[in-house]
């Protein structure tokens, strides 16, 4: 029985990887997700996009169980073995937990929400060359943006941490055979946002959050700042959105299907499944290897922070570019030069969060 | 739910590796009721800022060893609707009266009996709590389950104690009722 579950638990695993599921379940997550601030309250209708959750997973789950021909006491089986029980395998399965799980669902949607106002808001940002004032408020939106922009560098730094050990885990597995990895993954990436269900997000749908409190408001009043009620300039500029949405990895679909095939990605994941239950441990074996690891480790973060910065030069030379041509409002030198001393203070505590974020991954 | 999910689902809750028992707890009444007072009083939260509730509140706490998942729905009129929308699975029912709101306990009482014949609370145990007991107008909780006729439910278990969700008195008491009636029926 063994031997038949950990096949089926590699098909599951593969399949939570594939397009199949994660496009579907992205534009949900991405269509839906607008509503959901971060006050303590619920509100009715997420009850609603909960079940509607539920639905869909549910039928993403039946149909690839009657394609794969695995049966539900297959699949029970392939649940309860311990290969199954290992923490990557657990992140795979994250959001087919949030179904029957309400407070993961929320902190799902939550953090999806949270992430695309950042990008719009930074997308207005970068093109104007700074928020237009419908946008701030009059009030310190940029520092709570950069804490938030902080949360989702976390969240790439702890992604890469996350794709190094399944690229670590792949060349262990794969290492005899490989000849051209990338032979493959000629195709697009899984998720580029495009088309309607990114312009139908932000405007769309206006947040009401039922008259409370306006302290700790971020996402709440971004969100406001998204809707409807802002003037054309912003409406504008939030369609553009899905440009730029691909640079920044969301922390929603496991990473590995960006890159990766579905049978890959199911290797990798496999490859640390057995290594968290036991089964075997090549790398906790040699200490030596072991520190290698941790140096491997430390230049790939390195690499990636690197990346990081650069996506962001490049970007900024594209706003660079947009702003040359005439604009209504003549913007002035001072302006430009101020951001360019913002940015600048924004890489430097970028760096530094990326050196404390490095130390505490590497001492794990 | 087909059959097939139900497995499934069931089994994919496993793989949180919690051992933890968990308990789903709904938490019901009129608006004004106390409520969401008795939930942040359980989860040993500030309970002097609350502001009527418009959607639902959710709450975990940890009670000998249990997992409590308490969910506080919003007891307006326009929310009562939605009431039935959380029904499912529930483990158990707390109802919660505004003790000194005599006007009301008709009103109260009718409700109850409407959430009683819900098909998803079939035979699920009913804690009621005669709240807001520090006030002098307080009926007691014997005189509430006189006006309520308490003792024509039979098909399930039920308890009302009185209690006080701003001091926390009585609330203990009912606490305990749970971990010696539904948990230990439950393991
Ligand atoms: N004196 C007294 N007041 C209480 C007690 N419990 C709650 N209250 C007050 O009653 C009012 C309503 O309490 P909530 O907890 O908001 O009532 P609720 O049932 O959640 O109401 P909705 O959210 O509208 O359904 C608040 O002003 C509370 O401070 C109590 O035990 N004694
Ligand atoms: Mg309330």
């Amino acid at each position: 029985m063994a031997e038949d579950s950990e096949w089926v638990v590699e098909s599951i695993a593969g399949y939570l990887g594939s397009p199949e599921w994660l496009i579907p379940l992205t534009d949900f997550i991405e269509n839906k997700c607008s509503v959901f601030d971060d006050e303590e309250e619920n509100k009715l209708s997420y009850t609603e996009i909960h079940q509607q959750y539920k639905q869909l997973v549910e039928k993403l789950l039946e149909n690839y169980m009657q394609e794969v021909g695995i049966s539900e006491q297959q699949f029970l089986d392939a649940c309860s073995s311990p290969f199954a029980k290992s923490k990557t395998l657990q992140a795979l399965f994250q959001p087919v937990l949030a179904t029957n799980d309400f407070q993961l669902f929320r902190s799902l949607m939550v953090q999806k929400n949270v992430e695309l106002q950042l990008q719009a808001l930074r997308v207005i940002k970068e093109r104007n060359g700074a928020l237009p004032e419908c946008l701030t408020d009059g009030t310190d939106v940029m520092s709570e943006l950069e804490q938030q922009e902080m949360q989702i560098l976390q969240e790439v730094l702890k992604r890469s941490k996350e794709e190094y050990e399944e690229e670590i885990a792949r060349r262990e597995h794969v290492a005899p055979k490989v000849g051209s990895t990338s032979a493959s993954l000629g195709e697009e990436p899984v998720r580029n946002g495009t088309g309607p269900q990114a312009a139908a997000h932000t405007p769309a749908q206006p947040i009401n959050s039922l008259g409370k409190k306006e302290d700790k408001v971020i996402s709440e009043r971004s969100s406001d700042s998204a809707s409807p009620k802002a003037s054309d300039n912003c409406s504008t500029e939030t369609r553009t959105l899905p440009a730029v949405r691909v640079p920044v990895k969301g922390p929603a679909p496991p990473p590995m299907s960006r890159e990766k095939t579905a049978n890959q990605a199911a290797e990798s994941w496999l490859e640390e499944a057995r290594k968290e239950a036991g089964i075997s441990k090549p790398f906790r074996e040699l200490t030596v290897a072991q520190q290698e690891e941790l140096q491997q480790r430390a230049e790939y973060l390195r690499q990636q922070r690197d990346k990081l910065q650069a996506l962001k030069k490049e970007q900024k030379g594209k706003s660079v570019a947009v702003e040359e041509t005439p604009s209504p409002t003549p913007t002035p030198a001072p302006a430009t030069q101020e951001i360019s001393v913002e940015e600048k203070k924004k890489l430097q505590k970028r760096k530094h969060l990326a050196e404390k974020l490095k130390e505490e991954v590497i001492k794990k | 739910m087909g059959e097939i999910q139900k497995g499934l689902f069931s089994v994919i809750e496993k793989l949180k590796g919690t051992t933890e028992q968990e308990l789903r707890i709904v938490l019901l009444g009129l608006d004004n009721a106390g409520k969401t007072t008795l939930l942040k009083k359980l989860a040993s939260e500030d309970v002097n800022m609350i502001t009527p509730t418009q959607g639902f509140n959710i709450k975990s706490v940890t009670f000998h060893g249990m997992k409590l998942n308490v969910w506080d729905i919003g007891g307006q009129r326009k929310i009562r609707p939605f009431w039935k929308k959380y029904l499912e699975n529930t483990d158990l029912l707390i109802y919660v009266i505004d003790s000194a709101d005599k006007k009301r306990f008709e009103e109260t009482g009718l409700e109850l009996s409407e959430l009683i014949d819900e098909e998803n609370l079939k035979g699920v145990p009913l804690l009621i709590f005669a709240n807001k007991q520090d006030l002098t107008t307080a009926s007691t909780a014997s005189e509430i389950t006189e006006g309520l006729n308490l003792h024509t439910y039979r098909d399930r278990e039920w308890q009302i104690q009185a209690c006080s969700a701003i001091s926390g008195e009585g609330v203990q008491d009912g606490m305990n009722w749970i971990s010696n009636n539904i948990v230990k029926k439950k393991k």
